[in-house]
């Protein structure tokens, strides 16, 4: 029965000394499906997506993550490099790529960094290492195409346009074999043209490799084009939860916006 | 007047010539006393001096045409600046097209190595062949070592004589020249000190790391900071184990026995110069092997950028550890060659200061660029051994510091990534100067 769910997230709560920043949220994502959650700016989305990945460990609560053949993992406790061995991909933000790397170099730090250190070997370059750096050059291309930054291998990766960059983060974490993709704001700071590119390899991500997305955005439109599902936040708790139709028509998430930014509620409608 | 006279860019620069030579003036120039403690300052500017070689007269007037000379070098950089620029990397355009190529490094690297070997014999000073092993050759060798933890891995390091300590006392201590008797009471030939003191510094850089890497910049260089002290107390307060201050009894030198090769190390360096130099080469491939992999890219993403670098699955602690232990066990290794070769040794070789000159050569040369700190090893140790040697007239030891200090106050400013940069470093700080990348910034929050 659980099997379908990639997230099983109960009643988390996350506090930072007295200030409470997640409380009693609970969501579940199921596998193969695009969900967003929304709210207004400080609604604790950022904070949901750093307990997910184990940069902050909630106190309360449960998080559980099915890895491949379903295997219940619990994220709570564990660091972020085994979270992300167990499967979990994430972008940041404001883009955090290794900025003075070019990037081809960026994402096959993603695609090399599960497999064994071998210090020895690398001091002598052995043939396993050989072998390796072969292997994980050929992913690194292959995802390059994937999502359209061949071209762009030998760039360093601080001068890529900002769409460039969500694309070469996308790139990093797909290159750590994910089973799920969070994304935190893709869409921020890119232009209407890299906004719609965006949205077709998102889309693309889910279909050809069969990975779930979680998703953060401000920008309404992409969202409700995107999402198969919704989650609101407010204050750090769940204020609702549905389709994109259903979130339109609900009364408490538009008086959310509206109690924070008029623009985005009249989005919303 | 006086701002009216420094809104003009001609006398400003003027007045900077003037002063920065002044200040050159006062360094070089005699030392006060505390009978007359104005005497250097005033014999600094009044003292007679060859200008020259043409005639004598005071040190102000000669300094005054150097100050001169300095505006007008820099007037002509200002004025025609971008066309000898250009004009230079024109003429370097070749030979930097060339360096690319990979039989020209291997050509290059070749000769350096045979030049390297022949060393010995194109200079057979003793003075000189003495400094080759203890100034020169050690000194690159912990310079590569302190790279791979400084450079490679970005950990500030204030202790890294620490372990320098350890592989010297390993060595006495595995030959039986210490208190205390050595292992299992065989007394090893210092040769087997090699395995011994490397894999105990890197056992202890295990050790130191695992619990305080964890910490970030400042902290962890306070914790080597202190950590590098505690060794000096160690080795001086712990007579019954070390011999304290006494230092410890003689060390034998190191002999091979292999088969029908009989071979002692005796008294004289060059010797002892072959056998650094054999492992300066293999340390410095094994690095550069190593910048170049997996290992050394996962250096760099968490230098970058550790969060990041956690997100897709590098476990920070883990190769920091182990950029630690690898620079530790460098660090012993160069503590065996000091310790069998100078026969006997003592704490207060081990100091504070000692870290912190090693640490000066690997940001002389550049840090992260394994070509960069050997030679920037190369340069300061020579011109350090050059000044123990002839020291020319009006140089005191004590002023060598003030020197270093100057070097690099005017490195940082002009060439702040190194003599040889790193081509990833020198990106980073370029990105860092134009507010790019992200020194730890915060996780939260949304965007306003």
């Amino acid at each position: 029965m659980t099997s379908d769910l990639i997230f099983d997230v109960q009643n988390v709560t996350l506090r930072f000394g007295g200030v409470i920043s997640l409380s009693d949220v609970s969501l579940n994502h199921k596998r193969g499906e695009i969900l967003a959650v929304i709210g207004p700016n400080g609604a604790g989305k950022t904070s949901l997506f750093n307990s997910l990945t184990g940069v902050y460990q909630p106190q309360e609560g449960s998080i559980t993550f099915f890895g491949s053949n379903a295997k219940p993992i619990s994220i709570i406790g564990k660091k972020a490099h085994r979270v992300s061995a167990a499967g979990v991909a994430r972008t940041f933000q404001a883009s955090r790529m290794f900025s003075a790397l070019t990037t081809f170099e960026n994402v096959k730090i993603g695609a090399e960094s599960h497999r064994g250190i071998g210090v020895l070997g690398a001091m002598v370059k052995g043939p396993a290492t050989r072998r390796g750096e072969k292997m994980s050059d050929a992913r690194t291309i292959e995802l390059l195409d994937f999502v359209g930054l061949r071209d762009r291998a030998n760039t360093i990766s601080a001068s890529l346009s900002y769409g460039d960059r969500r694309r070469l983060e996308i790139a990093r974490g797909l290159a750590t074999n994910p089973q799920v993709l969070l994304l935190d704001e893709p869409a921020a700071g890119t232009n209407p043209a890299e906004k719609i590119q965006l949205t077709q390899l998102i889309r693309k991500v889910r279909d050809e490799m069969g990975v779930s997305i979680l998703l953060i955005e401000h920008d309404m439109k992409l969202v409700m084009a995107l999402a198969e599902r919704l989650y609101v936040l407010n204050f750090g708790s769940v204020i609702a939860e549905g389709t994109p139709d259903e979130i339109r028509a609900n009364v408490a998430v538009v008086e959310a916006y509206l109690g924070s930014t008029t623009s985005d509620a009249e989005e919303l409608k | 007047m006086i701002a009216s006279f420094w809104r003009n860019p001609h006398a400003r620069r003027l007045g900077v010539s003037i002063v920065a030579i002044a200040v050159l003036e006062l360094m070089t120039g005699p030392p006060g006393n505390s009978e007359a403690p104005t005497a250097g300052i005033r014999e600094s500017f009044l003292e007679a001096s060859s200008c020259f070689g043409l005639f004598r007269t005071a040190r102000w007037v000669v300094f005054f045409f150097v100050a001169i000379l300095m505006f007008a070098i820099w007037t002509l950089l200002l004025w025609k600046g971008s066309r000898i620029r250009s004009g230079i990397s024109s003429v370097l355009a070749a030979p930097r097209a060339a360096s690319q190529r990979r039989p020209v490094r291997w050509g290059v690297g070749l000769a350096l190595l045979v030049l390297a070997f022949m060393m010995p014999h194109i200079e057979t000073d003793p003075f000189w062949q003495a400094a080759m092993v203890e100034q020169i050759a050690v000194y690159v060798l912990l310079a590569i070592g302190l790279n791979v933890v400084v450079g490679f891995a970005g950990l500030l390091d204030l202790g890294f004589v620490a372990f320098y300590a350890i592989g010297a006392y390993t060595t006495a201590w595995v030959t039986g020249a210490l208190p205390t008797p050595p292992p299992f009471h065989i007394h090893f030939n210092p040769f087997f000190a090699i395995p011994m003191a490397i894999g105990i510094a890197m056992l202890a850089g295990i050790i130191l790391g695992a619990p305080t890497l964890r910490l970030r910049g400042d902290y962890l260089a306070i914790v080597t900071l202190g950590f590098g002290e505690i060794i000096t107390i160690f080795a001086n307060n712990l007579y019954g184990i070390t011999g304290g201050s006494q230092g410890s009894n003689p060390i034998p030198h190191p002999s091979l026995h292999l088969g029908p090769i009989h071979y002692v190390w005796g008294l004289k360096p060059v010797p002892y110069y072959y056998l650094t130099l054999t492992f300066v080469v293999i340390f410095l491939v094994a690095f550069s092997l190593l910048e170049h992999s997996r290992v050394g890219r996962a250096w760099t993403a968490i230098r970058e950028d550790e969060v990041a670098a956690e997100s897709v699955g590098i476990n920070p602690l883990k190769y920091k550890v182990m950029a630690f232990a690898i620079g530790a066990s460098t660090a012993g290794f160069a503590g065996v060659v000091t310790a069998s070769q100078s026969n006997q040794i003592f704490p207060s070789s081990f100091t504070l200061q000692f870290s912190i000159n090693i640490l000066v050569l690997v940001i002389f040369g550049g840090m992260g660029s394994i070509a960069g700190v050997v030679i920037g090893a190369l340069i300061i140790q020579t011109a350090y051994s050059f000044l123990l040697h002839s020291p020319p007239q009006g140089y005191q030891p004590a002023d060598l510091y003030m020197y270093l200090g100057a070097l690099l106050v005017i490195m940082m400013i002009f060439r702040p990534a190194g003599l040889v940069p790193s081509r990833r470093r020198k990106r980073e700080i370029r990105l860092s100067e134009s507010g790019e990348g992200h020194m730890d910034e915060v996780l939260t929050g949304d965007t306003p």
